[in-house]
């Protein structure tokens, strides 16, 4: 689907794709994995990340030298905007497909893959 | 109104805040860890100072009241002093604590400064949610001592009155938390 066909609900899409992958992750991401995951330059990611912060719907950390960007529960309308983003995430299909492919749970250090 | 300057405790800088932004037209109200250290500053300190805008206009306003007290706009949306430690920031609003906004709040006044800040329950629920949402045990160390030095001002029944509201809209958050706050408030009281 071309991106001026998608909704941009918040206001790019970047915005909500970044939103509909974080909505797929019950711990966050670093960054640099989230524009991995969607197919957006770091930077760009960053930025956005940022301006979604000082929103109150995202929050991020850093862990060690990276930085993890969440969907912010403590945020006034959390459940209601994870239920719509839940629905949002049909629109950007390419995104539900690859988070299904990335690992979240634990896995021993050492193991072969 | 005066310019702050060296030495000024947080608790300066809140009340200069304040006022500089109700003489502006302003209502302001002091949140988050500022708050918590407001009450009780022995346990905890912040050099972040959080306002929430009840409602918010042009921010040249906001930009102009705090120009009066030494406070100026920085790129990043914080202010900041040339001789102080603190950064003011106005998170933006609701004000509101998990799924509850916050429509009332606690207003105490010095001469002729004011400042309006959470009250000390709501201050106990923002720094638990931390706990409750996060893990963060930091926010839950802050929660059980404002709870504990500022008991007569605290309405525990609100507060758990609150935390099954919380758990009712969002059965992810973990039960086990809140009963680990009422037995930490009960293990150690107040010295």
């Amino acid at each position: 689907m071309r991106d001026d066909l998608r909704p941009a609900l918040f206001g790019s899409v970047l915005r909500d794709r970044i939103l509909a992958r974080l909505a797929l992750s019950e711990n966050g991401l670093h960054l640099r994995e989230l524009a991995r995951q969607i197919d957006a330059s770091p930077t760009a990611v960053h930025r956005a990340v940022i301006a979604l912060e000082r929103t109150g719907v995202v929050v991020s950390r850093e862990i060690g030298r990276a930085r993890v960007a969440v969907l912010n529960r403590r945020w006034y309308g959390a459940v209601e905007l994870r239920s719509l983003l839940e629905r949002l995430v049909d629109a950007y299909p390419e995104v539900r497909e690859r988070a299904a492919t990335r690992r979240e749970r634990p896995r021993r250090i050492g193991k072969p893959l | 109104m005066a310019r702050l300057a060296r030495g000024a405790a947080l608790t300066d800088v809140a009340f200069a805040v304040c006022t500089a932004l109700d003489r502006a037209g302003e209502t302001a109200v002091l949140c988050g860890g500022s708050a918590a250290a407001y009450y009780v500053p022995e346990r905890y300190q912040s050099l972040d100072v959080d306002f929430v805008l009840h409602v918010g206009r042009a921010r040249v306003v906001v930009d102009r009241a705090l120009e009066s007290i030494g406070y100026d706009r920085a790129a990043e949306d914080f202010y900041r002093h040339p001789e102080l430690p603190y950064t003011i920031e106005f998170p933006i609003g609701p004000l509101a604590i998990g799924r509850e906004r916050v429509t009332a709040w606690r207003t105490d006044r010095r001469d002729d400064a004011l400042l309006h800040v959470l009250a000390p329950t709501d201050v106990v629920r923002d720094r638990f949610l931390h706990y409750w949402a996060w893990g963060d045990r930091s926010a839950l160390a802050v929660a059980l001592a404002v709870a504990r030095e500022r008991s007569p001002d605290v309405d525990l029944g609100a507060f758990r009155t609150w935390t099954e509201r919380e758990l009712a809209a969002d059965r992810s958050y973990d039960a086990a938390r809140i009963a680990r706050f009422f037995r930490s408030l009960a293990d150690a009281p107040a010295p």
